[in-house]
């Protein structure tokens, strides 16, 4: 697994989508910062200093196990969130994490098929670790580890995490 | 000489001149020179059997057609985004696996498709 960092992207999903077809699957883009992040139907997420912000090339997976993935993620997120951090997540399918009815993951698979031929397969994970304080309009919508536990999280240490539970469930289905 | 060939649907206007030396012949705007007395092999011309198929573009997976990049009768080229279809969990990009020209769109935008619908057929 490779995972190249970058101090600030537009977007670790676009920058992932880029380079897919030259890298290694399991091939990890983070940034500490994105400047147009984006979700499902091109819907801003909100990416300032301090989140967790990543985008994986996966290997080629059939489209109908890719769909799978998407909700295995959003378990894995749930399932550190719950046992390493002892909160209470809830997952909002398909793809959103949410804590105190409040979000604080979302989730991304995005495919690039060409003709019928799944050429390749990216999922983007944000995650609000240590954001100390959200704008107006999304307070009373989001919610970062560190709002709800009043403690720093370590970035490195959680997206390894992150990605040894994501790699064993792909390797589960795959 | 002038005529008219029917490949398919299409036809294609053929023109043939003939001078003291060379033989023209025009296929649209497309021009081929030929020295008299040169072997002729129809197979090295530029139109392979394949330019002629129709090409279908076919809904991977069931979904929300969310956006529409291409109209009737653009050109496009192999790699060239088609589509963005959204699926539950997914956003599929769906790239153009042919060059030539959309011939047909089956779908708008914001309509839901069925896994294997045909949603684009170029020439």
């Amino acid at each position: 697994m490779k995972i190249l960092e970058f101090e600030k992207l537009e977007s670790t999903q676009k920058k992932a989508k880029e380079i897919a077809k030259e890298a290694e699957p399991w091939t990890v883009i983070v940034a500490k910062e994105q400047t147009g992040g984006y979700g499902r139907k091109g819907n801003f997420w909100y990416s300032p200093k301090g989140g967790l912000y990543f985008s994986v090339i996966l290997p080629k997976t059939k489209i109908e196990d890719l769909q799978i993935l998407t909700i295995l993620a959003a378990f894995c997120v749930a399932k550190i969130l719950k046992e390493d951090f002892k909160l209470e997540p809830f997952i909002k399918l398909p793809n959103d994490v949410y804590v105190n009815g409040k979000k604080i993951c979302g989730i991304l698979t995005e495919n690039i098929i060409f003709g019928r031929e799944v050429k390749n397969s990216i999922i983007g994970i944000g995650l609000n670790t240590n954001i100390e304080k959200f704008p107006k309009d999304l307070e009373n919508i989001a919610t970062s580890i560190k709002i709800e536990l009043k403690k720093e999280v370590d970035n490195k240490k959680l997206l390894k995490k992150i990605l040894e539970e994501l790699k064993e469930k792909l390797e589960i289905i795959g | 000489m002038k005529f008219k060939i029917k490949i398919g649907e299409k036809e294609y206007p053929i023109e043939i001149l003939e001078g003291e030396e060379e033989v023209k012949i025009k296929v649209g705007e497309k021009e081929f020179s030929f020295k008299k007395e040169e072997k002729v092999f129809l197979a090295k011309t530029k139109f392979e059997k394949r330019e002629f198929k129709e090409k279908k573009i076919l809904a991977p997976i069931a979904g929300t057609i969310s956006e529409i990049f291409v109209k009737e009768g653009d050109f496009v080229k192999e790699g060239q985004k088609l589509f963005l279809l959204s699926a539950m969990k997914m956003e599929n990009e769906i790239l153009s696996d042919f060059e030539g020209r959309v011939k047909k769109i089956f779908v708008k935008k914001g309509e839901n498709v069925k896994k294997d619908q045909i949603l684009l057929i170029g020439e």
